[in-house]
């Protein structure tokens, strides 16, 4: 029930992104208790609750002191890939980072 | 702070499934088979007798168990071998940061008269003088060993050195919370909060690749000023590479010399530096006031860093820590 109010359910599961030029995949686990768990080359490097309302994704992590980051959240390619983009984000270089993030759902 | 996802820009080759030892190791690629080969072979010091992995131990996550490795003839350096394992990411490498690149890296050890003591010219010279390593260099770079091809093969073995198969990494990428005591979880959860740790062990090796002075200086018994001996980098005093943690349980002792035998007496020191290491020279700000962890917290952190060990070294002498 909750899911259906909230749209979390396009979000729930594993997304990553391409190999990077230098060989590395970066992804997150969307979780349906709303926690995530990001991963660089299957190390998880952070983790924390986020939230989606409508087409916002709200989030904490470990780093960045505890500072919230908002985002709109952008489905494309029938929503099977996603990106992001900063609302609202006092940690630059988290924001820098989430800017470039293009993930596509893993099958 | 994070080097989010643009700054992870290295190479990672792939991962081990067991801990490497001197022998060939299938699926390999043969530059990595010969940086492998290298690495554990003693022909690149000066008395034959000191091989990369004489200090990079493998069962000890490739860092050694002594406070300071012995080089050749027994001469010993003043610093604590960091383990080789998980550097593929990093983009800084010694203590004090003095190689920008695993390549630059690599070579140092040999030339450097307390490890293996061998120029590079006379490394070269036994190599293109063995046939084993003459044919082999001409297989995988086609050409005779050259000082950049040496780099490359050791540097090409190090990098595949990575880990992802401990028990917090099951608990995180399977979702499975039966992988890790909730005694690790706490400790995770104090490890970002009330302990601080993140501040500088962030990262998927927790580590934000970056140098700081955590109170291990005080220009008398603890001299030793890091980053601040290299050229230009005075304003570093006392300011060491933050480690990266993978593996730390089975890496004692600790710290840039060793000083810490193991993982409770680390947490001691950053609970009250000012109390282990009184009169320390420009220590963070991070640690200005002790942390007031409590028994209970201290042992739910060691849990934590325990179940960061990969699986290829359970079974070792990893202290178990209770639920």
């Amino acid at each position: 029930m909750l899911l259906a109010i909230t749209g979390n359910e396009k979000l729930i599961g594993r997304w990553e992104s391409p190999v990077s030029p230098k060989g590395n995949i970066t992804g997150v686990i969307f979780r349906a208790d709303s926690t995530f768990d990001a991963y660089v080359n299957n190390k998880p490097f952070t983790s924390g609750p986020y939230k989606l309302k409508n087409d916002t994704f709200s989030f904490t992590d470990n780093g960045c002191d505890g500072k919230q980051g908002i985002y709109k959240i952008i489905f494309f390619s029938n929503e099977d890939s996603l990106r992001f983009q900063p609302i609202d984000d006092p940690c630059e270089e988290r924001k820098n980072g989430m800017s470039k993030l293009i993930l596509g759902r893993k099958k | 702070m994070l080097k989010y996802v643009v700054n992870l820009a290295v190479i990672v080759i792939g991962l081990v499934s067991f801990i490497p030892g001197p022998g060939p190791s299938p699926g390999l690629s043969d530059k990595v088979q010969l940086g492998k080969l290298l690495f554990f072979d003693p022909i690149l010091s000066g008395d034959r007798t000191i091989s990369c992995a004489s200090c990079h131990k493998p069962a000890y996550a490739f860092a050694d168990s002594t406070a300071l490795s012995p080089g050749v003839s027994g001469r010993k350096g003043t610093r604590n071998t960091p383990s080789a394992m998980n550097i593929a990411l990093q983009d800084i490498f010694f203590w004090d940061g003095r190689a920008r690149t695993l390549e630059e890296q690599a070579l140092a050890p040999i030339e450097n008269p307390v490890e293996m003591n061998l120029s590079l010219d006379q490394a070269l010279r036994r190599l293109r003088h063995n046939k084993k390593y003459r044919d082999l260099f001409r297989q995988v770079f086609n050409s005779d060993p050259t000082r950049g091809h040496l780099a490359e093969a050791i540097a090409a073995f190090e990098r595949t050195l990575e880990t992802s198969n401990s028990p917090f990494d099951n608990w995180k990428m399977s979702g499975d919370t039966a992988a890790v005591s909730n005694a690790v979880k706490r400790g995770f959860a104090l490890f970002g909060t009330k302990a601080k740790c993140t501040k500088c062990h962030f990262g998927s090796d927790f580590t934000q690749r970056d140098f700081r002075n955590i109170g291990l200086f005080d220009g008398k018994a603890l001299n030793d000023s890091g980053r601040a001996s290299l050229p230009g980098q005075e304003k570093e005093l006392g300011k060491f590479k933050v480690p990266g943690l993978r593996n730390i349980a089975v890496t004692a002792p600790y710290m840039h010399n060793g000083m810490f035998r193991t993982l409770r007496e680390v947490i001691a020191f950053y609970n009250d530096p000012e109390k282990i290491v009184p009169h320390a020279i420009n220590r963070d700000t991070v640690l200005a006031k002790p942390l007031g962890l409590t028994e209970g917290e201290k042992a739910d952190l060691e849990a934590f860093l325990v179940s960061l060990t990969d699986k290829q070294f359970a079974g070792g002498s990893i202290r178990q820590v209770p639920d």
